[in-house]
């Protein structure tokens, strides 16, 4: 009997030494592989700030409160384990505490807390302080476990800049996606997550003493934005009531910085709240990145740019305006009609005749304008990079058709930005030099300190002489005697331009008007450019009339939040009428020429 | 009745005479189980388990000690009375008394939160009841008769009987294990035991190839025999029990840091695979020592059983031995992928009262014996 047992518990020790000795790695091996799990760290995504640090866009961490249901159970029995008799009492216990923390009733809770799920998702997205709350509680069975762990995404702005700063959605896959600056800097504002790596007990928690290795997750960074968030909140208002009073489609205001094309602000109505973007009914693009449209008569400061700049023509030059002119297949008026008007090349800009800009232009060749526009930024993307931005629509001069020779001179037949259209006075306001508009100030490091991010390089147009001549010729505009003495304001000089762009339908047909006004200020020492463009005006439509007032507001204010001065000079008054009939022998007047005589 | 003299002495004087070495190893044992119990347990019970285990030890040695003042003699007065008693108590767990746990119906439940298991005591009531039968005999000098084997076999059969109605097989194979070798020791004839010994391949046989056990018997078997045919269903518990033992090596993962235990993979680890835990968490080392240790009180039973100075000690010291050695190797055995699954707790190491308890008693029953033994080498 003794031998028998001694051979037998040999047995037992050679089996032992097979399964621990011979075979242990293996199986220890696998067994950690079946055991080991990976929880991903969620990165807090880095803040979008204004240019003055105000925040546009910050995350706030969030907790998934679970529960352990065959845990809870115990919770003031003092029992290892549930005991059914007092389960109920003690379930219903414990969510009467939870109750008033995390601010569902006790009767959504007990459901949620009885039965024999290990894990079952309790409160969702509470924040790190409801946590300790309920954590100080403790209520067996009650957790947050690393992956509980998320970020909500805050916009304090609101509407005020919603589709300019952006949102964060989940795709039809599933996969977060962003729109706007989020979307533009997301590889900044992301971070990386963190990985941890441990030994998951049967019940789902962590093995105190397995393996475990932490990834830190890095937190994204910081993203400050050219943006001033008064401005901008500011001409977003402004904007807002302009297309309502006017009963508008939409509209978009750019607020640009002179010297550097720095965006101040990127108005776009309508807007939306993007802390509920699922409830959002306006556009939930930036129309000022987003929407091309004809832009009529604030392109005539192109043409005459070229031909100043071609010397073709002065300011003073003079024109004989006809009635009406006769090109390629088409008869060519201007807004009002009018007998044969004589006036300077100023002039004929004051007052925005299309004819007298076709005399300007034809002053140059097509494959010139089309080159100054190019230069000027159209037809190409601006250099924001923001997403979804469009080029806007600009054929090669070689495919211009018949009349759109003509046209495009003061502005129709092709399609622009507004972000582009604003462009355009940037680059006169700065003496001739573009310089690509911006949006991004600067971007935090790895330490949290913002790095400014570095200007374009600028982009030489047109001399500051030409430049000079074209500022004093848009000053006029703004006079008296110009097409918009609503956008002059007190104390300051102002330089723009209207325009009133006949607007395409949705059937290719003309219907409707687009409003705009785009100029600067101070206008011999330009600070800041400003761009009002409203789609589909009803009640009003001229630009000078219902574009120029937002712009008078909204430059007003930026002057004010910027603290620029007056300058204390008075424009130059140039010439913009003749005298009289020019004589006829004059080759220096540009006259239509294909008019027959006595016409 | 005359008066037994050995009353008269010093209660101090005779446990001094005890079996030390049975004593000392069968506490070492239970200490070992509280501190692998306590392992198992801990990550979600925190100490309670550990408490209650060395509390079973505490009862289980006063147990013991009460059974070791009785006399060799009374022991033998009071064996057809303890018998009697563990049969009404099998019997009373089949009634509306008892309570199903795991399918099984084996437990009464007391008040204040106390249960018994009959089954575990029965095992203590037959080592009484078949060495009273057979040690008459025996004593007259003759080996048993037809009669007597049948008669051994009846009182065998009534607690196998019962115990299988719960259904326990693990606790009606040790009492069978038990009623063999008892019987085998009390020198019966050996067609007695071929005969059994056929039964039982027969029975095996009938087992294996006809519809005769339940379906969770044939699912222990098959997790047995293919061990990975379902690691995730039938063969969930022998898998993880592979990973925890197989995880140890040489000398474990260290105490209360074994991956599998502290995770809670392994269910019913403080009781039936609580050498699982020993096997992780002391690797090689432990589990071969904890092996040993168990050896080592076997074979003190059967020392203590040779030196019996009667044929009713040493049958009984033969039933203790067939009874903890039956259970050491199927417990064992099957943590070690060796047996089949069947529910049995290692003696003493195991969580448990009732098994902790009877394993006690029985150690008094050895110890009265070897009391007795040196008392009539001492009294010419």
């Amino acid at each position: 009997m003794l031998i028998a047992t001694l051979f037998i518990f040999s047995i037992f020790g050679a089996q032992l030494f097979w399964v621990q000795g011979i075979n242990a790695s293996g199986v220890s091996a696998a067994a950690l592989k079946e055991r080991t799990t990976e929880a991903l760290i969620p990165a807090l995504r880095g803040q979008i700030l204004d240019t003055n640090g105000v925040v546009l866009a910050s995350s706030q961490e969030r907790f998934t409160i679970s529960v352990n249901q065959t845990a809870v159970c115990t919770y003031g029995t003092r029992k290892p384990k549930c005991d059914p008799a007092t389960s109920a009492t003690a379930v219903a216990k414990a969510a009467a505490v939870l109750s008033p923390i995390v601010k569902v009733p006790p009767d959504q809770l007990v459901p949620l807390m009885t039965g024999n799920a290990r894990y079952n998702v309790l409160v969702k997205d509470v924040t790190p302080l409801t946590w300790r709350q309920v954590a100080a509680k403790g209520i067996p069975g009650i957790g947050v476990s690393g992956s509980d762990r998320s970020a909500v995404r805050n916009y304090p702005q609101s509407t005020t800049a919603a589709s300019l700063v952006g949102y964060l959605y989940k795709n039809s896959e599933g996969k977060q996606r962003a729109a706007g600056i989020e979307g533009l800097e997301n590889a900044a504002l992301a971070g990386r997550p963190g990985v941890e790596t441990y030994e998951q007990a049967a019940g789902g928690g962590a093995i105190p003493d397995g393996n475990s290795s932490i990834t830190p997750a890095v937190p994204g960074h910081d993203v400050q934005l050219t943006i001033n968030s008064n401005i901008q909140w500011y001409a977003q208002n402004a904007l807002a009531q302009a297309v309502q009073r006017t009963e508008a489609l939409s509209g978009t205001v750019v607020v640009q910085d002179v010297r550097t094309g720095r965006l101040l602000a990127v108005a776009s109505y309508p807007t939306f709240d993007p802390n509920h973007v699922g409830k959002a009914t306006g556009s939930l693009s930036n129309t000022a990145f987003t929407d091309v449209f004809e832009p009529g008569s604030t392109q005539k400061v192109i043409t005459m740019a070229s031909a100043l700049s071609e010397g073709k023509v002065t300011p003073s030059t003079p024109v004989v305006i006809p009635s009406e002119m006769h090109r390629s297949d088409g008869v060519f008026h201007d807004a009002e009609t009018h007998g044969t008007e004589y006036r300077t090349v100023a002039g004929a800009l004051a007052e925005s005749s299309n004819m007298g800009t076709m005399l300007v232009g034809e002053t140059v060749p097509s494959s010139v304008l089309y080159s100054y526009m190019r230069k000027f930024g159209l037809g190409s993307l601006s250099g924001s990079k923001f997403p979804g931005e469009s080029e806007g629509l600009l054929a090669p001069s070689d495919k211009w058709n018949g009349t759109q020779r003509y046209t495009v001179m003061y502005g129709q037949g092709l399609s622009v930005t507004a972000i582009q259209a604003a462009g355009v006075y940037q680059t006169i306001a700065n003496g001739g030099l573009r310089m690509p508009p911006s949006l991004v100030q600067s971007i935090g490091d790895d330490s949290g300190t913002l790095v400014p991010q570095p200007l374009p390089t600028g982009i030489r147009v047109v001399s500051p002489g030409v430049a000079n001549n074209l500022s004093q010729m848009l000053e006029g505009v703004v006079s008296a005697q110009g097409t918009a003495p609503a956008a002059q304001i007190a104390g300051y000089r102002v330089a723009g331009k209207t325009g009133t762009a006949d607007r395409p339908g949705p059937n290719g047909h003309y219907s409707g008007k687009t409003a705009s006004f785009i100029g600067y200020a101070p206008a011999d020492k330009p600070q800041i450019v400003v761009a009002v463009i409203l789609q589909k005006p009803i009640k009003g439509y001229f630009g000078g009339i219902v574009a120029a007032p937002v712009f008078h507001d909204v430059m007003t204010y930026a002057l004010q939040e910027l603290k620029i001065p007056p300058t204390g000079t008075t424009a130059p008054q140039l010439k913009t009428k003749l005298d009289g009939a020019p004589a006829a022998d004059d080759p220096t007047v540009l006259r239509d020429k294909r008019q027959k005589s006595g016409g | 009745m005359p008066r037994d003299p050995r009353q008269d002495r010093p209660v101090l004087r005779t446990f001094a005479r005890s079996d030390w070495g049975l004593f000392i190893g069968a506490l070492g044992v239970s200490l070992v189980g509280a501190l692998l119990v306590w392992s198992a347990t801990a990550h979600d019970h925190g100490t309670a388990y550990l408490v209650r285990h060395l509390l079973n030890t505490a009862i289980g040695v006063g147990l013991a000690l009460g059974v070791t003042r009785l006399s060799h003699r009374a022991l033998r007065l009071l064996a057809p009375f303890a018998y009697a008693g563990s049969l009404l108590g099998l019997v009373a767990v089949l009634s509306p008394l008892g309570s199903t746990v795991n399918g099984s119906r084996s437990w009464i439940h007391l008040p204040a939160g106390f249960s018994v298991q009959p089954s575990e005591f029965a095992k203590v009531a037959l080592c009484l009841g078949l060495a009273l039968i057979l040690a008459e005999r025996w004593d007259r000098g003759s080996a048993p008769g037809n009669r007597d084997i049948a008669l051994a076999w009846l009182v065998a059969l009534l607690p196998i009987g019962l115990v299988m109605r719960q259904p326990d097989l693990g606790s009606a194979l040790v009492l069978g294990a038990l009623a063999f070798g008892v019987i085998a020791v009390a020198g019966a004839p050996k067609r007695w035991l071929v005969g059994v010994v056929a039964l039982v391949a027969v029975g095996i046989a009938v087992a294996l190839t006809t519809p005769v056990l339940s379906p969770y018997q044939r699912d222990r078997i098959t997790a047995f025999a293919h061990p990975q045919a379902d690691p995730q269903g039938i063969g969930y518990q022998t898998h993880q029990v592979r990973i925890a033992i197989g995880s140890g090596g040489l000398t474990g993962e260290g105490f209360r840091a074994g991956r599998q235990t502290q995770g809670g993979f392994i269910p019913f680890q403080e009781t039936d695979f609580v050498f699982s835990v020993a096997g992780e968490e002391l690797g090689l080392v432990g589990a071969g020592g904890l092996i040993l240790l168990l050896g080592f009180l076997v074979v003190r039973v059967v020392i203590v059983a040779a030196r019996a100075p009667d044929a009713f000690g040493r049958l009984l010291g033969a039933g203790v031995a067939v009874w903890l050695t039956f259970q050491v190797v199927e417990n064992v055995g099957m943590n070690l992928g060796l047996l089949p699954v069947t529910g049995l707790p290692l003696p003493f190491v195991s969580y448990g009262g009732s098994s902790m308890f009877a394993c006690w008693l029985a150690v008094g029953l050895v110890n009265n014996t070897h009391i007795a033994a040196g008392a009539s080498r001492h009294t010419p």
